[in-house]
């Protein structure tokens, strides 16, 4: 029948990502139409240039996330570690070119890796620090994680202050970073994205081809099941863990190129939860398990593609609104891809006085959106439209709920 | 289930509904959302970036749209928007992309956050290189290491408003009896060009007599100004003076001072007139103010980004007459060293007018009473300063 | 066919599907008032879902309810509770932490005049029903400190606590002891001349037979047969329950014990928390090559401790002596079980055993995926040839080794399961209840293929909750209680009258 193959065309087409490559390409298009400069008409390369810059930085922890979440835990410390590692990297060069780097000058390639390396070492022995407490200690990830976002945040800025108090004539918050390595980074916007892609390539084959993958995902699916089948499941947690600090370790050293600077007090503060939501968009769900890396790298392309959408369209102030669009568009992306089991029978929008309460808010938010943006009576016109459309369907339900 | 044709999902419609009226409400939006009402559909902005979110910041705007008026900016399809930074270098590094992908970006001016930051640098260096006039105003990047980092700076000579801050504080202390102590002084950052300025003028002009114990930063949350102070008045017992660099950081001192109870062991002197500062000055917290004028900023700003943009050279050699020598091309806006309205006619007031006038900054320094500032804010219906 | 004022509850033409399955096809019952009603069938059968839908925690996808003769929609527990009927569920639902009186009165606390919580009143309360019940449980105990039979007294006195009209208890006396039973059946009696309607869920034929009126069995999703007690037979009800001949499985006589493969000696497992009784005290016993060892017990007994803890999988603070193949070994790990040999098929296949996130293919290869390995990669050519192996040694029906796991029925997934285990190439297997929750037809399978497996030369220990699995298949039996090895029987000797008495020796 018609109607069946639709439907189940439709269900395989929420289920994979299509749908979201397919929602990226009309935030687009609708941007392109909307924004009154055109912007991407006329300066493509400009915007695509910075989308394909920030959606590689994001990208570079998000898929640490997504395997942390795929393994069935959580990771709420990645801001913290891109500060902690962006310092732990400018505190080595500082150390062992201390002249260089207060001048200015190039610090030489050598002391570039060593200060990478020390990055990425730092890294691990995060995610070391996690494992041992979630599978030694016992705590809850949540709790062993949340512990790091703060503790990580303040170690790096204890380490700059003593670093530059020790190494320079002033104790500083920060520290310059102006080697040309850097700048090439900055610079080229290829580096950031060739290394997102080449991670997410060998994630990808990490999580379906290998042996490690397959438990990982087992672990995450069903943990006590997969420690009586014989995983070492410690062990894999271990694993897990350590990628998603080493890849917030390599996304800190990214961030340092791109702001010339590490600055451990703001940096990357609150990009853990930007890192989640694209890998919760793209698919990953949160009782573990369940995720792709091609839905986590859509993830992230959809949360950048909607940051910029809403600067083109409301050019000035539009940090202003930002969360608050990111926030209902990432409602909306993980409703709809939750909703791939088709809608239930007995499944209301309103229910009760649950659904009573929720008229007047939602109508409240779009009319004052509306009104902060266009206008006190547009607001006001969206606020009743919305409030109308609401009763109606709450009146729709009723009905269909009485004629069953 | 299977049955059910596509617009029975409410899911889908839901999404595809709220998607298309969230969007298209704020595309019209952005239609509608200008300071001005405009002659023309689409005009090119100017843009002033800030570093923080600070009521100094709502003066400087005033300024701006008083500078736009002036100017005619309207009539020659222009526009000028202050964007509020969140206090971070990569804001400010993103709103610099985010400008050099628009098309319709006239002007920048932009309030520098970190002075020895590259990728600002860099950023403003590529938006000029695209034809949009860039100039620092309020931070200027660190001249020593950008020498051609922008073309102009306008702002206050942060260096002198400290010498000025710091021979008032001498003049106090030493007019109380106190000959020698600890002072601290508090800022957001540490390493912001214009508070780093004003600390090193604030201790060379107050002299060795007096020690600095402390510089402490706060990074521009309210809070943990606070905080600060109270984290001072702990650990100095020989503390004699607060010295307050950012705006904020006048009415965090005198409330937590006046919380406290030490207000008759302690001078207090601060930059910048915030109105909850105004109100402790008039109570008698704070001893004496130097304010700035964001307001001349904002009005500077618009003609110097006009006068760039249409090659008005005239105005440009009118506003920088020295220029191609070191330091011509810094535009000053002016200082003023505010007092209580007690001190203007008492002979034996700790300030005397007279004394400060006489500096070699004559004529950039005014002395003003209190309400004599007020009545000046009143004019151009500013709050604070 | 009862006058219709007579009818307390009536289900008419019910239809419930869950993802995958149909687990009730127009499903008709009518229920007199005051009568005791006992429904009957397999696991699996439906009884379970049809008696969730009467007391509101699912919705019928088609049919109608009625109640008294008029029709009812419940869209919550609360709903039927309003309406007079109460449940008393099979896996309990209690809070743990919270006391026994606290749980009596959940979701209908008794308030003082401020409308504060009245503590008092819930003891008194508590404290009336359970002395209803002959039971001298403190109302201000833990829940989670009592046996299990006494939880499912205090669930009991929830029920009655709701005073409801029509009740419907399911299973009731899988947890409890005799004596306990005998408590239970006379609290039914009390009940029934205070004029209730009793809906009794069981499949257990003598019960049945003691105190039902009428019987319904249901089979398959589908309502067989509404009759009086008086007009059949438990063989008869018994054969419609199974829909066809029970084939007498004739396993035994030809297989014959090899060497002594597994020793355990002494086995003692302290509880988790301290000053409560040792979940496993003094256990002994040992299984040979080619033999089926039985596990006997009732629930909480200690039967999946055993197990696990020969298996590696309870920690590290038992106490005695595990011998394989005659060298002592202490496994840490369920991996270093593995390698050693042995393999273990949980007791709750969804909880403990099963990935509902992988296919069929990548559940039964998740052991041993370094034999489906290409170089370092996973081949998914390989993985296909290494299940079809135990796909087809098991007999597990499924479209795919690709399809989802969570779309086979019971039986097959507990086929996987073992598949996976079968995979490792296990000397000793471990099976922790495995014919649970699974249809007639697929048990029967199971049977034939752990009887195949024996004769291999396979160790077997099987614990089971249902004694006549067990004298199907086991050599030997051995059977505790509260933790103790209370009796062994050989096959000859063993009756289910005698297993009985041994599991509730107190």
């Amino acid at each position: 029948m018609p109607g069946t193959s639709i439907s189940r065309g439709l269900q395989w087409f929420r289920q994979s990502e299509w749908s979201l490559l397919l929602a990226i390409v009309a935030a687009v298009a609708i941007t392109a139409v909307i924004d009154s400069n055109h912007s991407y008409y006329e300066r493509p390369y400009e915007s695509l240039r910075d989308i394909a810059r920030n959606t590689a930085m994001l990208g570079i922890f998000s898929l640490g996330a997504a395997v942390v979440i795929i393994a069935g835990g959580i990771d709420l410390s990645s801001g913290s570690m891109i500060a902690l590692s962006g310092t732990v990297c400018a505190t080595t060069m500082l150390a062992l070119a201390p002249a260089e780097m207060m001048g200015f000058k190039p610090v030489g390639p050598l002391v570039v890796v060593v200060a990478c390396g020390a990055s990425l070492l730092t890294g691990f022995l995060v995610g070391t620090l996690h494992t041992w407490l979630i599978t030694v200690i016992r705590l809850p990830p949540f709790i062993a994680t949340l512990a790091t976002l703060v503790g990580l945040r303040s170690f790096a800025r204890a380490l700059c202050e003593s670093g530059t108090a020790a190494l320079t004539p002033t104790k500083s918050a920060l520290i310059n970073v102006a080697d040309p390595l850097f700048k090439t980074v900055r610079d080229n916007v290829s580096i950031p994205v060739t290394v997102f892609l080449l991670l997410a390539a060998a994630t990808w084959l990490l999580l379906s081809r290998t042996v490690l993958g397959r438990h990982l995902q087992a672990l995450g699916g069903n943990e006590q099941a997969a420690r009586l089948a014989g995983i070492r499941t410690d062990n894999v947690k271990w694993f897990a863990y350590c990628f998603g600090a080493m890849t917030a370790a390599l996304a800190g050293l990214f961030y340092v190129a791109n702001e010339s600077v590490a600055a451990p007090v703001n940096q990357g503060r609150g990009h853990e939860l930007n890192a989640i939501a694209a890998a919760v968009v793209g698919g990953c769900s949160l009782s573990g398990g369940v995720g792709t890396v091609p839905g986590t790298v859509l993830g992230a392309v959809f949360l950048r593609v909607v940051i910029d959408a809403v600067s083109k369209i409301i050019k000035t102030g539009a940090d202003v609104y930002e969360g608050l669009i990111v926030g209902i568009v990432v409602v909306l992306a993980v409703t709809f891809a939750q909703a791939g089991g088709g809608p239930r029978h007995d499944r209301r929008l309103l229910p009760g006085a649950l659904g009573l309460c929720t008229i007047p808010i939602l109508a409240l938010l779009a009319g004052s959106l509306t009104a902060m943006t266009s206008g006190g009576w547009a607001g006001v016109g969206t606020g009743l439209t919305a409030g109308l459309l609401l009763i109606c369907l709450r009146i729709w339900e009723y009905r269909r709920r009485r004629a069953e | 289930m299977n049955q059910q044709s596509l617009l029975r999902q409410p899911f889908l419609v839901l999404w595809l509904l709220s998607a298309a009226i969230s969007l298209s409400a704020t595309g019209c939006g952005s239609a509608g959302n200008k300071a001005e009402p405009t002659a023309n559909a689409g005009p090119q902005r100017f843009v002033f970036i800030t570093n923080g979110d600070d009521p100094f910041w709502d003066a400087c705007n005033a300024g701006l749209q008083e500078g736009a008026k002036r100017s005619g900016l309207a009539e020659q399809g222009l526009q000028v928007v202050m964007e509020k930074n969140n206090g971070t270098a990569q804001g400010q590094i993103e709103k610099l992309r985010q400008l050099g992908s628009q098309s319709d970006i006239a002007g920048v001016a932009i309030s520098v956050i970190q002075a020895e930051n590259v990728a600002i640098v860099e950023e403003m260096k590529r938006l000029t290189a695209k034809g949009v006039a860039v100039i620092t105003v309020d931070g200027d990047v660190n001249r020593e290491l950008f020498p051609d980092g922008r073309p102009y700076y306008i702002g206050t000579d942060n260096i002198v408003g400290g010498q000025l801050l710091g021979t008032a504080g001498k003049q106090l202390l030493s007019s109380r009896g106190i000959k020698e102590g600890g002072y601290v002084q508090f800022a957001g950052f540490t390493d912001n060009d214009n508070a780093r300025a004003r600390m090193n003028g604030f201790k060379e002009a107050v002299g060795e007599a007096y020690t600095e114990l402390d510089r402490m930063a706060d990074s521009m949350d309210l809070s943990k100004a606070r905080d600060n102070v109270r984290a001072a008045l702990v650990n100095h017992p020989d503390l004699k003076a607060l010295v307050g660099i950012w705006a904020y950081n006048a009415p965090a001192i005198a409330e937590v001072v006046e919380e406290r109870g030490v207000r008759d062991q302690i001078t207090i002197v601060t930059f910048d007139a915030q109105a909850a500062a105004l109100d402790h000055m008039a109570e008698g917290r704070i001893d004496c103010m130097v304010v700035q004028n964001p307001f001349d900023m904002g009005i500077q700003t618009v003609r110097l980004l006009l006068a760039m943009r249409t090659d008005d050279n005239a105005t440009i050699m009118e506003m920088f007459p020295s220029q191609g020598q070191p330091g011509g091309d810094i535009y000053t806006t002016g200082l003023r060293l505010i007092i209580p309205d007690a001190w203007e006619q008492d002979a034996n007031a700790p300030i005397k007018p007279a004394d400060l006038e006489s500096a070699e900054n004559a004529g950039m320094t005014e002395v003003l009473s209190l309400s004599a500032f007020r009545k000046w804010l009143a004019q151009y219906g500013l709050s604070s300063s | 066919m009862t006058a219709s004022s007579d009818i307390a509850v009536a289900m008419r033409g019910i239809t419930k599907r869950f993802p995958g399955v149909l687990a009730l096809d127009d499903v008709t019952l009518e229920v007199g008032r005051g009568e005791l009603h006992a429904i009957c069938g397999e696991n699996g059968a439906g009884k379970s879902t049809l008696m969730k839908i009467l007391s509101g925690v699912y919705a019928p996808d088609q049919g109608q309810l009625e109640v008294a003769g008029r029709p009812v929609q419940f869209t919550d527990t609360r709903a039927a509770e309003r309406a007079g009927i109460a449940i008393i569920h099979q896996e309990l639902a209690l809070v743990e932490e919270l006391s026994v009186a606290a749980n009596i009165v959940l979701g209908r606390e008794p308030r003082t005049a401020l409308g504060l919580l009245d503590q008092n009143a819930c003891e008194r309360l508590a404290a009336d029903l359970l002395a209803g019940l002959e039971s001298s449980i403190d109302p201000r105990s833990r829940t989670g400190s009592l046996r299990v039979g006494d939880q499912q007294l205090v669930e009991i006195a929830k029920a009655l606590s709701l005073d409801a009209a029509v009740i419907v208890m399911d299973e009731p006396t899988s947890a409890l002891t005799e004596a306990e039973s005998a408590r239970l059946e006379r609290t039914i009696t009390r009940l029934r001349e205070q004029g209730r309607t009793i809906l009794y869920i069981s499949h257990k034929m003598d019960e049945v037979f003691r105190l039902a009126d009428r019987i319904t069995v249901l089979r398959d999703g589908r309502h067989v047969c509404s009759v009086d007690r008086s007009e059949t037979t438990p063989a008869e009800v018994t054969g419609w329950m199974v829909g066809r001949e029970i084939a007498d499985h004739q396993f035994h006589g030809q297989r014959s014990p090899g060497p002594c493969l597994l020793e355990v000696e002494r086995l003692c497992l302290p509880a988790a928390e301290p000053g409560r009784p040792d979940r496993l005290a003094d256990i002994s016993f040992n299984v040979h090559a080619g033999e089926i060892l039985g596990i006997a017990g009732l629930m909480g007994a200690g039967r999946t401790e055993v197990l696990e803890t020969i298996f590696g999988a309870a920690g590290d603070d038992w106490t005695g002596q595990v011998r394989l193949h005659g060298q002592p070994v202490r496994f840490r790990h369920p991996r270093e079980a593995c390698q050693a040999g042995l393999a273990l098929v949980t007791e709750d296949r969804k909880r403990l055993g099963l990935f509902a996130n992988l296919d069929v293919a990548g559940n039964i290869s998740l052991c041993s995926l370094a034999e489906a390995t290409a170089g370092r990669l996973v081949s998914r050519r390989r993985e296909e040839q290494l299940v079809a192996g135990p796909i087809s040694q098991t007999g597990v029906k499924t479209p795919s080794p690709r399809a989802a796991v969570t779309g086979l029925s019971g039986g097959n997934q507990q086929k996987c399961i073992i598949g996976r285990c079968l995979l490792t190439k296990p000397r000793v297997l471990l099976l922790d209840d495995p014919t649970r929750g699974i249809d007639v037809g697929a048990k029967a399978e199971l049977y034939a293929l752990i009887d195949r497996l024996c004769r291999e030369g396979l160790a077997v220990i099987l614990t089971s909750s249902e004694l006549p699995e067990l004298l199907t298949l086991a050599d030997r039996v051995i059977v505790l209680a509260e933790g103790r090895l209370t009796a062994e029987f050989s096959r000859a000797e063993a009756t289910e009258q005698k297993i009985m008495a041994a599991a509730t020796a107190s």
